[in-house]
């Protein structure tokens, strides 16, 4: 029994992870229709930021937290700024592809840099909480209770804002409808320059929990970015409670298979779901099928 | 023949001629096992600017069909006992065909979708094999995985260059390999060419009215993705018997990334862009070769910039500079000014 519980327990950290990965690459991909292929760098990012502040510098752990936010929102910022507005300004048509290639380099010199300063050895990310909570048998780590409370703070805080306040609007209008949102007097520009800066800062945190529970390396990202391209795909991309569900659900399959088959045959069966979803349903679970004007 | 398939076919000339001449210029292995390697590069390149320049096709499952070539032949030849020159076309063929099957799978969606899907099953192939630790058979007291494993499989192919040539057989090899360049780049040529090409460069530019005018974009994006995998296949099947080893280095993203920054580099959807991006591209990673740990962060900041200021690549900058040149003077200034 204890054995199911922590593979539930397992299933659920990891699907909030992979949730607010996934949240951060849904939302610059709704607003901008944009794959940020260097979404994994950022988590990266935030993860060694928080080790910089809180072991090199010994400050104290809050402030890592928010050197994680920080940095991955001004990495987001400097990639809207330095690759996503002078590709979109130049041929919009050709936007979708271009700024996968140039994202896709971006994040390749990010994660090398990082390897240039810290090296390839595993550090431990220093700001995570100890102790277990238990119950009959049944152990939950503080930590992963932590990191599930903090993934779904962080999704309400964001669907509050994307909802509540102006520039949460500003984001879904020009999301809903770039031309009409600008004639109405949304400046386009500062509102993707936001929702890049707001998927960076979503993407530091991940990455400093995904770092608390394994351990900082340059490839931190990398595996959680994977994943959350996949959950964007079943829940079709853009949709973003539809990859909230597709986070839990197939992250809890996937331990489930890992547990049942070992560990290499999580991804590939994951993968197959994928396939059969699209070929059910080409643009996702919960994709709108849009149509297109040519 | 139009004056622009003249030129293409002047340049693929005077390439191929510099190629063969490279062997009698130069007598260090060294220079010849580097170019060699470059146009490998190159094939595969050529192969990824047809599916993404010409037919808009945004694939990242390049280097996994090159793999699967480059495995085929050498499980043929390891677990078969088959001779090398049987396996390579089988390895071609076998490469089209999972090519098709993907295909299938991907096909149906456009644009991000295709990348994501051919990204999760080129890095799910590659995490089978590398965690691959199943004792598939035991020589002497190894034990050794049916994929091979993280070491992969060497020893397995004889071309019979070494018998047949001796000392010369590095040459003999070069020259397998540009025969393979040759073929690889006539063979794109016609197919961008025939009609089949026009129907998908058709829908790479207006996808809305290739298809008001019938043109079905799944079959012909199927078509040109199962071509592709082919010569990508006898590639990488090439490529096996030439090194005599295959691993699953060969599938990693950096590799994927060293491709696709040649296409960037040299002209996406410009026939010559991928050959002058792997001459460029080889010649900055000896450069590099020199900052060592620079090489990786070099090779993204080049993609990243590339992209942003130069959209053809070099080719384009190069069709830049000639088209005002060839405007007259007066309009020349016209624009400078």
């Amino acid at each position: 029994m204890d054995l199911i519980g922590s593979v539930v327990v397992a299933g659920l950290t990891t699907g909030a992870l992979y949730a607010l990965a996934t949240l951060g690459l849904s939302l610059v991909w709704g607003a901008l229709g944009m794959l940020n292929m260097a979404h994994g760098a950022m988590l990266t990012l935030g993860g060694y930021s928080a080790f910089v502040i809180v072991t090199r510098l010994g400050l104290p752990m809050p402030l890592g937290v928010l050197a994680s936010c920080v940095t991955g929102a001004a990495a987001g910022a400097v990639i809207y700024l330095s690759v996503a507005r002078p590709l979109l300004a130049r041929a919009p048509e050709t936007f979708e592809t271009t700024i996968m290639i140039a994202t896709f380099g971006v994040a390749v010199a990010l994660e090398n840099a990082i390897l240039l300063v810290f090296g390839g050895q595993p550090f431990g990310q220093p700001v995570q909480i100890a102790g277990t909570l238990g119950a009959g048998g049944f152990t939950l780590p503080n930590q992963n209770l932590l990191i599930m409370v903090t993934a779904v703070l962080l999704m309400l805080a964001i669907a509050a804002f994307l909802k509540q306040t102006k520039g949460g609007r500003a984001i879904r209008a020009v999301a809903q409808n770039r031309e009409a949102a600008e004639l109405l007097g949304v400046p386009s520009g500062r509102v993707y320059l936001l929702a890049l800066a707001l998927s960076g800062g979503l993407a530091g945190i991940c990455g400093l929990l995904v770092s608390s529970i394994t351990q900082l390396s340059p490839t931190l990202g990398a595996d959680p970015m994977l994943k959350a391209f996949i959950m964007c795909v079943v829940a079709g991309l853009g949709s973003i409670p539809g990859g909230i569900v597709a986070s839990f659900g197939l992250a809890l399959i996937e331990s489930f298979v890992q547990y049942q088959f070992g560990a290499r045959w999580g991804f590939p069966v994951l993968l197959g779901i994928v396939i059969l979803v699209l070929i059910v349903r080409p643009s996702g679970l919960f994709g709108r099928n849009q149509v297109r004007r040519l | 023949m139009t004056r622009a398939d003249r030129t293409q076919l002047l340049i693929g000339v005077a390439a191929l001629a510099a190629l063969i001449a490279v062997p009698f210029l130069t007598d260090s292995r060294y220079i010849v096992g580097q170019v060699l390697l470059g146009l490998f590069y190159a094939a595969i390149a050529s192969q990824w600017n047809l599916l993404f320049g010409f037919a808009g096709v945004f694939s990242l499952a390049q280097m996994a069909l090159f793999g699967f070539g480059g495995y085929v032949a050498a499980m043929l030849c390891f677990y078969l006992g088959m001779s090398i020159w049987a396996a390579m076309p089988l390895a071609a063929f076998a490469a089209a065909g999972f090519g098709l099957l993907l295909g299938l799978a991907c096909l149906r969606l456009t644009g991000a979708y295709v990348a994501l899907l051919t990204l999760a099953v080129a890095q799910a192939m590659y995490l089978l094999i590398v965690t691959d630790t199943e004792c598939f058979m035991m020589i002497g007291t190894q034990c050794r995985q049916f994929t091979g494993g993280a070491v992969g499989f060497a020893r397995f192919a004889d071309l019979g260059t070494r018998e047949l040539f001796g000392r010369d057989w590095l040459v003999a090899n070069y020259a397998l390999v540009v025969a393979l360049f040759a073929l690889v780049m006539a063979a794109s040529w016609l197919i961008i060419r025939s009609p089949l090409g026009l129907a998908f460069q058709a829908l790479r530019d207006n996808p809305g009215c290739a298809m008001a005018r019938g043109v079905n974009r799944f079959q012909m994006q199927l078509y040109v993705f199962g071509f592709s995998a082919f010569l990508t296949g006898l590639a990488g099947a090439v490529y096996a018997a030439h090194f005599n080893a295959i691993g699953p280095g060969v599938l990693s993203l950096s590799t994927l990334l060293f491709v696709i920054a040649m296409v960037v580099v040299g002209g996406i959807g410009r026939l010559w862009g991928p050959l002058l991006g792997a001459v460029v591209l080889m010649g900055a990673d000896e450069v590099l070769r020199e900052f060592g740990e620079f090489r990786a962060l070099g090779l993204g900041l080049i993609i990243a910039v590339s992209m942003v200021a130069m959209p053809n690549g070099l080719i384009g900058v190069l069709e830049r500079l000639g088209a005002l040149r060839a405007r007259p003077k007066g309009e020349r200034e016209a624009a400078n000014g």
